[in-house]
């Protein structure tokens, strides 16, 4: 089965894709460590080490989406993350103002001009947070702790816009790289490169609990890992399978048609997209509230509540608003991702019916009806399964240092299984075994 | 996989339409979804077996590669810029 790995690597234009793919993850890992031109390299990474621990959890989530690049501020430091709430904001707008939902009718063409408005609002968020990073990393106190006074080189005018610029660049350069993987890779490129992103930091994060809690934790953690690992793939695997029955048709002198198959409903259709969309806009108060802190602790008050509520994983309300946004951004994906009009148009083109069903209107209420009530276990589920680990490591006092565990776990498994999936397609293309069997 | 036949199906129009009350819709809608799960088909153990193993190891492979190519880039950054 894992030689098959191998045989990935044999079949050529597959072993193109997957090279293609690695190069564009060193491109991205190189990025995320140069520094931005004015920021003393060696001062930062002072400043790193010497900071405290809790200090790093404040600007969490950000940082382990970017793979530590924020923190170090390399040209990359804004990572994929100003794009994944772009194409939040988009979707999300494709509801709510007429305008958009004709463009996203209109197919490929109105697609087009959606991914533009996509990238034009990408880049006008990372000037946005690469000039508030940039204010920030003038007083680079908050950043790190008090031991650390200065880490920029010069902090004129012209410098400070240099390095606005670069970071803006290095962000609609980490979109390029994303859509390149999207086209010519395998996978999802936004996906893959925050697995990527994850995939660097995850490995440290769990040698920090082996250290601070001993072999004991480290271990329940890694079984926990698995645990959830195949509770992803179950979940995953699992399809509420739509007989549809096709009518023999004569075309000329052949005959068509007469074939039973099944439209396949996976039981979480949205995949790992909510959960990373729940994230980072959970996350975007946080950075919002870090970048106003003062030094001399009078804060507005909607930063301490902020503190209060929304940095700590363990915190009720905390779990409150993830839940709610996560069943939000379910519900709210499948919706605009399987359209049951669309696809009951097209049994009807084809001479297609869902047996004891009528073509046409009918056909879409039932898809409707089944999706909606399959979507609702999907969504409690990817919203128990990110619950879990912030329950169980809280019981365990872990949950400081390894802030989003269920996120990254389910993010990495949902990744990891996508592109799997995609690569095993693609294999049996070319007639060989697979993976999987 | 062989409960997918077509001789249990639920037909939106036909059962319980009336609506009996706030929780009695609720009530409804539950029973709904534990009907449709019935249906649902989940993989077999070997296949569950089989995409775990397959997963882990992808994801452990990326990890890796990832680490490696940090631990390689840090040291390339630190000599050019701090060395």
């Amino acid at each position: 089965m894992l030689s098959s790995f191998g045989q990935a690597f044999r079949t050529p234009d597959l072993r193109k894709k997957l090279l293609f793919t690695l190069g564009i993850i060193i491109l991205f890992r190189m990025g995320s460590v140069i520094p931005t031109p004015g920021v003393s390299y060696a001062a930062v990474q002072a400043c790193l080490a010497g900071a405290p621990e809790d200090a790093n959890s404040f600007l969490g989530l950000a940082n382990l989406f970017s793979g530590g690049a924020l923190l170090q501020l390399s040209i990359f430091a804004l990572g994929i993350m100003p794009y994944i709430t772009a194409s939040i904001i988009v979707q999300l707008l494709t509801v709510v103002i007429p305008r958009f939902e004709t463009l996203k009718k209109e197919g490929q063409q109105g697609q087009t001009k959606l991914t533009q408005y996509t990238r034009y609002l990408t880049i006008g968020l990372a000037v946005l947070q690469a000039s508030t990073l940039i204010t920030f990393a003038r007083n680079p106190e908050n950043l790190f702790g008090p031991q650390c006074t200065n880490i920029l080189y010069r902090d004129d005018v012209a410098t400070i816009v240099i390095m606005v610029l670069t970071m803006t660049a290095g962000t609609g350069l980490v979109m390029w790289l994303g859509e390149l993987i999207t086209d010519k890779g395998v996978g999802n490129g936004m996906s893959l490169l925050i697995f990527t992103s994850i995939a660097a930091t995850f490995p440290s994060s769990l040698w920090t609990i082996r250290q601070q809690q001993g072999w004991g934790t480290f271990a329940f953690v890694i079984a926990m890992g698995l645990v959830i690992i195949a509770i992803v793939v179950f979940v995953e695997q699992s399809q509420r399978r739509i007989p549809v029955q096709y009518a023999k048709r004569m075309v000329g002198r052949r005959m068509y048609g007469g074939t039973s198959t099944y439209i396949p409903l996976k039981v979480n259709m949205a995949n790992v997209i909510p959960i990373i969309f729940a994230s980072s806009l959970i996350s975007l108060p946080m950075m919002a509230s870090q970048f106003r802190r003062s030094p001399t602790g009078d804060n507005p008050s909607w930063v301490d509540w902020v503190d209060r509520y929304l940095v700590r994983g363990d915190h009720p309300v905390y779990m409150a608003i993830y839940v709610t946004l996560i069943l939000f951004f379910t519900f709210f994906y499948v919706s605009i991702t399987f359209e049951p009009d669309e696809v009951a148009d097209n049994m009807k083109k084809y001479g297609g019916f869902i047996p004891g069903i009528r073509a046409g209107r009918p056909t879409a209420e039932y898809l409707r009806y089944v999706l909606n009530r399959i979507t609702v276990v999907g969504a409690i589920y990817l919203a128990l399964v990110s619950l879990i680990p912030l329950v169980a490591l809280s019981l365990f006092g872990a949950n400081q240092n390894f802030p989003f565990g269920g996120t990254s776990i389910l993010i990495m498994v949902g990744v990891g299984l996508e592109t799997v999936k995609q690569i095993e397609s693609q294999l049996q293309q070319h007639k060989y075994e697979g993976f999987l069997r | 996989m062989t409960e997918v036949g077509a001789s249990r199906r639920s037909q939106p129009g036909h059962r319980g339409e009336q609506k009996k009350g706030f929780f009695g819709g609720i009530w409804l809608f539950i029973s709904q979804v534990i009907d449709e799960m019935r249906k649902v088909v989940t993989p077999t153990r070997s296949e569950l077996l089989q995409y775990t193993v397959v997963v882990i190891v992808f994801v452990a492979l990326i990890m890796a590669i990832v680490s490696a190519l940090d631990f390689g880039f840090t040291k390339l950054v630190f000599w050019v810029f701090a060395g």
